[in-house]
């Protein structure tokens, strides 16, 4: 992976012109256009995989190995395919008093699988504090949409929903 | 003059704070605990993340001490010693219990993950947080059953990594990242997951990787290759080594036990290798235990006893028909010692086969006094011509660190180099164009002191006469350090560069002589075209490698190897430093039945030294056998006393070879320049881990590309490209492309290019094949 990969195929052109231009728009300091190439690929692609990786790397004028020390820093960034939707339960402190250690074990029964992998479709992942504690307990829906207060019947119905999707 | 007591009593000369009241003098800009560690071998304060080189970084939260502010207002407060600027008067508590009992809990915060496998650990002995751990106090700790575990990465030949036993002090990446300029190794994750590696298995990139080892306090990096001949460390015998693997010439502290030599790990000198060592001066050692490194003594082609070989290369010597050649690479004594002989035969002797390769040696003696490794981060503005870090890896750390104090770095190369990062100004050229650029940099105006870093295999003796010629214009301060991969070569050619080389050439040319004692260099890996075209000679080598002529030469002695013997050895600044004895080398057996093969001494086995004959030794018994005995010692004595005028022993800080000794190569005119013409030219490919003696050790050979020319990407379609030598010989390479070297250069590697008689930036025909 250290090596580069082609990109050619993966990446339409309209969209390479744009990470382009946010990297122009960073002026002298490349790197500093490292989390918006990030936010903009996993928007079109849903994950970072090794190829876009490589491709923010190039385009960004710094080591593979610096984006992945970013990506795998931040919670927000995701290296693996989590399926078609991602559901991120806040397990920080003010959600845990509010039940969140609940929720989780419920979406990992309900998932079939443990937290942070997909069952194919989705993937349930804990996460830090969202800003949201005077909500608590706190989710984040496909990258999107907040739910919060998340409800146990309110997480059953949106897993269910999902799964029957597929 | 500071004493230790109960009432602090105030130092006179610095200025001082006060740990549990005892006077600690510091200077300015030192931390506290930096200050500690200055003052006493062992710290009283337990830490891990700080480390002289990379400073401090706050991130273990081991070396807590407690401040008694002045002011009569704030409490005591606990803080790290290593965030806590040194200043004058200040209070400081270690040894009260609230302090204590806090880095008993930060160590059994730091060992809750650990496992608890030092009994396996290469680190035990060693190893930086067990002597913390017991130093704080901490033995008892409650953990829950199920352990951090991480998967650890396969990082190649030379670096084992055993990721479960790391305490998160961030040295590593520290070094590996901000020291070293690594690119290939980083710091993934967050929180109690956080993973030191690369983004996948793989050797790491980095010709200062080695190091690893020795910044990580723990053992999530150890010493592969010490790994495979382990024993404790406290089995070890250590000696005052220096690296013979180049010209900066690092100290180093090899390690043997039971008649092997088992690692080489640095120690400091602050002028030279203040912290580190390069891969080639860590692991290149294990060029003694190459299994090819010849033992036998033969000659005519018959394997024979010393004596007899001995006896045969007198009687040879006798006739007067022999010439003699010395070695940049062989310690200085050796080098005497043959030079001595020669002079007592009246034979030519040389230090160089290559007249092209002394002229440059001259230059470099008649260097005034170059600046030491270390001083290169205190100048502003740098020119680096060629590919220095190839040549001395460890020259990029001291680069990096003038870069960080903003001096103006300018590159002149042909190859790809991990400099272009610190470098304002960056050209890529072929050969023959770097004297040009040279002078275009020396005529923009310079003020302030500057230095040359010259990568003097890239260059010819052109340019560093007409550069050196310059010197005295240059602003005070202002200096040129050459670097090269021979260990000791102002010593050995300091009573050979005036056109010895040539007149060696004309004499075995010539009908009176016919045979050449050649003494850890071998004329065939010098210049190709000519020895195959003087096949008459007869060759007889004194060596601890197997070179290209090993097995076809007339006669061949084996001899001890560098750190099977002491030696002195001139650096590239002219500093003479001393080499103890590494090892001895024996071998593992049964007492009662030698022949079963090896045996472990622990089990009741006998040490069967097998130690081979110095060249000293060999120089004195074939001056023995010739009944020259006398004059021989009386002229070694005599070349010696002119030379030394001290003699460092193993451990000095080393002495200077004497400015007025230097003087007298300058009167040299200039060697002549080079016809260049606009075409293809060749540059010296190599790789970091390669030189002579280092090619032997094979772990870190095997991290060396195999041979081929290297080409700017996008210039040929071919896949293979033939050279044709002046005799008519030619090579035939695989082309290879290599993104940002200079264009219309062909980059090869050293022994392609002596076979075809090329020096880099002679001007080529290549002939491109399919
Ligand atoms: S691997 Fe070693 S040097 Fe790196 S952070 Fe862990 S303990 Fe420190
Ligand atoms: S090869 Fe050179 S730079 Fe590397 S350790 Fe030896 S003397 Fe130092
Ligand atoms: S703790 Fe969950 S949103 Fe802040
Ligand atoms: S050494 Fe001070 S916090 Fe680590």
């Amino acid at each position: 992976m250290s090596s580069p990969t082609s990109t050619a195929e993966s990446v339409p052109t309209t969209l390479l012109s744009r990470l382009q231009q946010v990297v122009e728009h960073a002026g002298s300091h490349p790197e500093a256009a490292v989390c918006d190439l990030l936010r903009i690929l996993q928007a079109e692609h849903g994950w970072i995989d090794d190829e876009r990786l490589q491709l923010v790397a190039r385009l960004c004028g710094i080591s593979p190995v610096r984006v992945e020390e970013l990506c795998t820093f931040y919670p927000l960034v995701l290296r693996e395919d989590p399926g078609r939707h991602v559901l991120r339960i806040c397990d920080s402190i003010a959600c845990h008093l509010a039940g969140a250690p609940g929720l989780l074990r419920m979406a990992v029964a309900q998932s079939g699988v443990p937290l942070g992998q997909s069952n194919g479709h989705y993937s349930v992942l804990p996460h830090v504090c969202l800003g949201l504690c005077e909500r608590a307990p706190a989710a984040f829906v496909d990258g999107k949409n907040t739910v919060a207060p998340l409800s146990a019947e309110a997480l059953r119905q949106l897993l269910q929903g999902w799964e029957r999707e597929s | 003059m500071c004493k230790k007591g109960i009432v602090p009593t105030r130092c006179a000369m610095a200025e001082v704070f006060y740990l549990d009241g005892e006077a600690i003098p510091f200077r300015a800009g030192q931390n506290v605990l930096e200050a500690v560690l200055a003052h006493r071998q062992e710290s009283s304060i337990p830490y891990f993340c700080f480390h002289p080189a990379m400073g401090s970084l706050g991130a273990c939260r081991q070396c807590g001490v407690m401040v008694y502010p002045h002011d009569g207002k704030h409490p005591p407060r606990l803080t790290m010693a290593c965030l806590l600027p040194a200043s004058r008067d200040l209070q400081l508590g270690r040894a009260e219990a609230k302090v204590q009992h806090e880095h008993q809990l930060i160590s059994e915060l730091l060992m809750r993950n650990h496992p608890h496998d030092c009994p396996i650990c290469d680190e035990g002995g060693q190893c930086h947080l067990q002597n913390m751990t017991v130093a704080s106090g901490h033995a008892y700790r409650e953990y829950e059953p199920e352990k951090r575990r991480y998967q650890s990465q396969e990082l190649g030949p030379l670096i084992r990594q055993e990721m479960n036993r790391c305490i998160t002090c961030y040295r590593c990446v520290r070094f590996y990242q901000d020291l070293a300029g690594g690119e290939d190794f980083g710091v993934f994750g967050s929180r109690d997951r956080v993973f030191f590696g690369r983004l996948e298995d793989g050797p790491l990139e980095s010709p200062l990787a080695g190091n690893l080892a020795e910044v990580c306090p723990t053992g999530v990096f150890t010493d592969k290759v010490y790994h495979q001949d382990y024993l404790r460390p406290w089995d070890l015998e250590e000696s005052a080594g220096i690296c013979p693997h180049c010209s900066i010439g690092c100290n180093t502290r090899p390690g043997a036990a039971r008649g092997r030599l088992r690692r080489v790990r640095q120690r400091s000198h602050g002028e030279i290798n203040p912290h580190f060592l390069c891969d080639r001066g860590r692991y290149g050692f294990r060029y003694v235990a190459a299994e090819d490194r010849p033992r036998q003594a033969q000659a005519g082609g018959r394997r024979q006893d010393v004596d007899s070989v001995l006896d045969r290369l007198a009687a040879r010597l006798a006739e007067g028909r022999s010439a003699f050649l010395g070695s940049p690479r062989e310690d200085l004594d050796s080098n005497l010692a043959l030079f001595a002989l020669a002079r007592v035969l009246d034979a030519p002797f040389a230090a160089f086969f290559e007249p092209w390769e002394e002229a440059k040696a001259r230059e470099i003696l008649a260097l005034p006094h170059p600046p030491a490794p270390a001083r290169i981060s205190a100048y502003a503005e740098i020119l680096v011509i060629g590919a220095v870090d190839r040549v001395a890896p460890t020259l990029p750390l001291f680069l990096r660190a003038a870069h960080d104090r903003g001096a103006a770095i300018s590159l002149l190369r042909c190859l790809p180099s991990p400099l272009t990062a610190l470098a304002g100004e960056d050209r890529l050229l072929p050969p023959a164009d770097l004297l040009d650029a040279a002078w275009d940099w020396l005529g923009q105006r310079h003020h302030r002191p500057f230095l040359l870093l010259i990568d003097s295999e890239s260059v010819g003796p052109e340019l560093l006469h007409l550069l050196r010629r310059e010197i005295g214009t240059w602003p005070d301060g202002s200096g040129i350090l050459p670097v090269y991969r021979q260990g000791n070569l102002p010593g050995a050619s300091f009573y050979a560069v005036d056109g010895h080389a040539s007149r060696l050439r004309t004499a075995l040319a010539g009908h009176d002589y016919d045979h050449l004692l050649a003494l850890g260099q071998d004329p065939q890996e010098m210049d190709g075209p000519w020895w195959r075209s003087h096949g008459d000679i007869d060759l007889s080598l004194i060596d601890h490698r197997r070179s290209l002529s090993w097995d076809d030469a007339w006669l061949t002695l084996p001899c001890a190897a560098l750190s099977e013997r002491p030696g002195l050895y001139y650096n590239g600044e002219g500093r003479l430093q001393a080499a103890a004895v590494a090892y001895t080398p024996a071998r593992e057996e049964r007492h009662w039945r030698s022949e079963l093969g090896p045996f472990p001494l622990a089990a009741g086995g006998a040490l069967r030294e097998e130690l081979l004959p110095s060249p000293v030794e060999l120089c004195r018994a074939l001056a023995e056998r010739l009944g020259l005995s006398e004059r021989w010692q009386e002229r070694l004595r005599f070349h010696r006393d002119f030379l030394l005028r001290s003699e460092p022993r193993p451990g000095d800080p080393g002495v200077f070879l004497p400015a007025e000794l230097r003087a007298r190569f300058r009167l040299h005119s200039a060697p002549p320049p080079r016809a260049t013409d606009q075409g293809w030219s060749v540059c010296r490919f190599s790789h970091y881990s390669e030189e002579e003696l280092a090619n032997g050790a094979r772990e870190l050979h095997s991290l060396a590309p195999a041979s081929a020319a290297w080409i700017a990407p996008g210039q040929q379609e071919a896949r293979q490209v033939r050279l044709r030598a002046a005799d008519g010989t030619s090579r035939t390479l695989p082309l290879r492309e290599l993104p940002d070297m200079a264009a219309k250069v062909l980059a090869i590697p050293r022994a392609e290019l002596v076979f075809l008689g090329l020096r880099p930036g002679d001007g080529v025909d290549p002939e491109w094949l399919d």
